[in-house]
């Protein structure tokens, strides 16, 4: 192993991704703004699934450079065993960790918007503001081009420091700390499954919402209907994806009370009012049960954002 | 009242308590978030010290209410089944036998597998009746292939909790947890999507409902 090597080449290919990325960050704001304009202005409508065309267009071009760049990284980011000098294995970095996690939410959101068919044209203006939002926070908060992966490269670049250190006490601190990460975090099937699933999940919520909303405002049981489609949509991943979470939380962090960290605990709290709405949904011809059932689905989808920022804010195992 | 709009009704209130309970659960889960928040930034050595504290407390919180959501779940299962009047006996033998090993050994997770086991037989004799396509269990939801879904996602979902109260240190967690994955997808698939696995033209599974009118 050479890590002065190794830190060479990784510099390289940060500069070559900030390199090709900077123009596709930039244009993500200057997008959503249109989105934005496209969605208020009700004479400029007619532009709007263009306009969400083009960024679906544009966050795909992006995922395949980002695809790019993590495929560069598994190449080069390798951990060696300071007993044996040999090469244990490589760190995989998922798509949907730190600074891409936005991105790809952003990316389902867009993908779904192309496809959303019933209710197009009433939903399209809500989701494309929604999306405009992911879009703006993924380029101008977690900047996936020019500021990629913060915390792995914090802990890979100590890692490679540690080995070019040749003290073997800091040496096998470090290696134990990346080789665990490396285990249990980047490398597990279950972060692989877990948060994709999440994330498909959340975009299809966020349809769902726009749905409601609609429904809350026209009065009319078509957008119910619609509504429930997304939501039934999400609720499948959603339910894999934290089941899954389950025997990976017990491999990941044993005897450690998991449960009642922040991320999982808002999480319980999400599926729990998403799970709350579809019951709620079976008596939908009561009496203003569709009341009960728009503010359930409204406080799920305000809970749904809550999860999400709660990593950023709130201090648990999911924290970032 | 008829014994149907009973029966409605009877499965309205199990609803709505069951919303209630996880609602509760939900407010919970916000307000503990909520204090770890403001505790870490306000505690001083919260995280080192107090979080322990926190959790012994959100345990001892939530605890009552998850047990209140087995037996709810309990008394849902046999409600397919069982009229009311059975119903109630039934649940209040599977009341009595997990409280009795509870006693016996001392350990609640004993006595809330133990009505788990019999909420999960109960659940399986269900879905294989549903199954069989005999009639007797009655369901909210219409079409064969929805109301097997609702049977598996409920199966599962009682599975799952028999993995995370009795075997997570046992070596049948993992196969156990992956049956249980699989009869709650599987369930969700065929109660959401029954439609697009039945044949065309011979069910149909009513989708569109209109709003209520005031």
């Amino acid at each position: 192993m050479n890590p002065a090597a190794i830190q060479a080449d990784l510099a390289q290919l940060v500069e070559t991704l900030s390199a090709v990325g900077t123009p596709l960050q930039a244009l993500l704001p200057l997008l959503a703004a249109v989105l934005v304009a496209l969605a208020v202005v009700p004479a400029w409508r007619g532009w709007l699934g263009t306009a969400v065309s083009a960024s679906a267009a544009l966050l795909v071009v992006g995922q395949l450079v980002l695809i790019w760049f993590h495929w560069r990284l598994y190449e080069i980011a390798v951990v060696v065993s300071p007993e044996t000098g040999g090469v244990v294995g490589r760190i995989a970095i998922p798509l949907w960790v730190e600074s891409v996690k936005l991105y790809v939410w952003a990316l389902l959101l867009a993908v779904m918007a192309v496809l959303i068919r019933r209710h197009r044209q009433e939903l399209l203006p809500g989701v494309a503001i929604l999306l405009a939002a992911l879009m703006a926070a993924a380029a101008l908060w977690n900047e996936p081009f020019t500021e990629p992966l913060p915390i792995f490269f914090g802990q890979y670049l100590g890692y490679l420091s540690a080995m070019a250190s040749g003290d073997p006490g800091v040496m096998f601190g470090a290696y134990q700390g990346m080789e665990s990460a490396r285990q249990f975090y980047y490398n597990t099937i279950y972060m692989w499954v877990h948060p994709p699933a999440l994330f498909f999940s959340y975009a299809a919520f966020a349809i769902s919402f726009v749905a409601t909303i609609e429904m809350i405002r026209a009065r009319h049981s078509a957008f119910e209907t619609t509504a429930y489609r997304w939501a039934r949509l999400g609720y499948l991943p959603l339910t894999a994806g934290m089941l899954l979470g389950f025997p990976w939380a017990i491999i990941a962090w044993p005897g450690e009370s998991w449960w009642w960290s922040a991320k999982v605990n808002m999480s319980i709290m999400m599926w729990l009012a998403y799970t709350a709405l579809l019951h709620a949904r079976l008596y939908l011809r009561r009496p203003s049960m569709w009341r009960w059932v728009a503010g359930i689905s409204v406080a799920a989808f305000v809970v749904l954002l809550l999860t999400y920022f709660s990593t950023y804010f709130v201090p648990g195992a999911h924290t970032v | 009242m008829t014994a149907l709009a009973r029966l409605k009704n009877w499965d309205y209130l199990l609803t709505v308590a069951t919303v209630a309970l996880l609602g509760s659960l939900g407010v919970q889960s916000f307000l503990g978030t909520a204090y770890v928040w403001w505790a870490t930034y306000s505690v001083p050595g919260f995280q080192a010290i107090g979080y322990r504290d926190f959790i012994w407390w959100m345990n001892a919180i939530a605890a009552p209410q998850v047990v209140a959501l087995v037996v709810l779940m309990g008394l849902c299962v046999p409600k397919r089944l069982l009229d009311r009047g059975t119903l109630i006996a039934v649940s209040a033998v599977m009341l009595v036998a997990g409280l009795a090993a509870w006693v016996a050994t001392g350990s609640l997770a004993t006595g809330l597998a133990v009505y788990l086991a019999l909420a999960g037989l109960i659940q399986a004799a269900v879905v294989a009746i549903t199954v069989a396509g005999a009639r007797g269990p009655s369901y909210l939801t219409e079409g064969r292939l929805v109301k097997i879904g609702s049977g598996l996602l409920h199966l599962g979902f009682i599975a799952f909790a028999f993995v995370v109260v009795a075997l997570q240190r046992s070596t049948f967690m993992l196969p156990a947890f992956w049956a249980a994955t699989a009869l709650t997808l599987v369930g969700t698939l065929l109660t959401f999507y029954a439609s697009r696995f039945a044949w065309r033209g011979r069910v149909r599974v009513p989708i569109d409902r209109g709003l209520a009118e005031e």
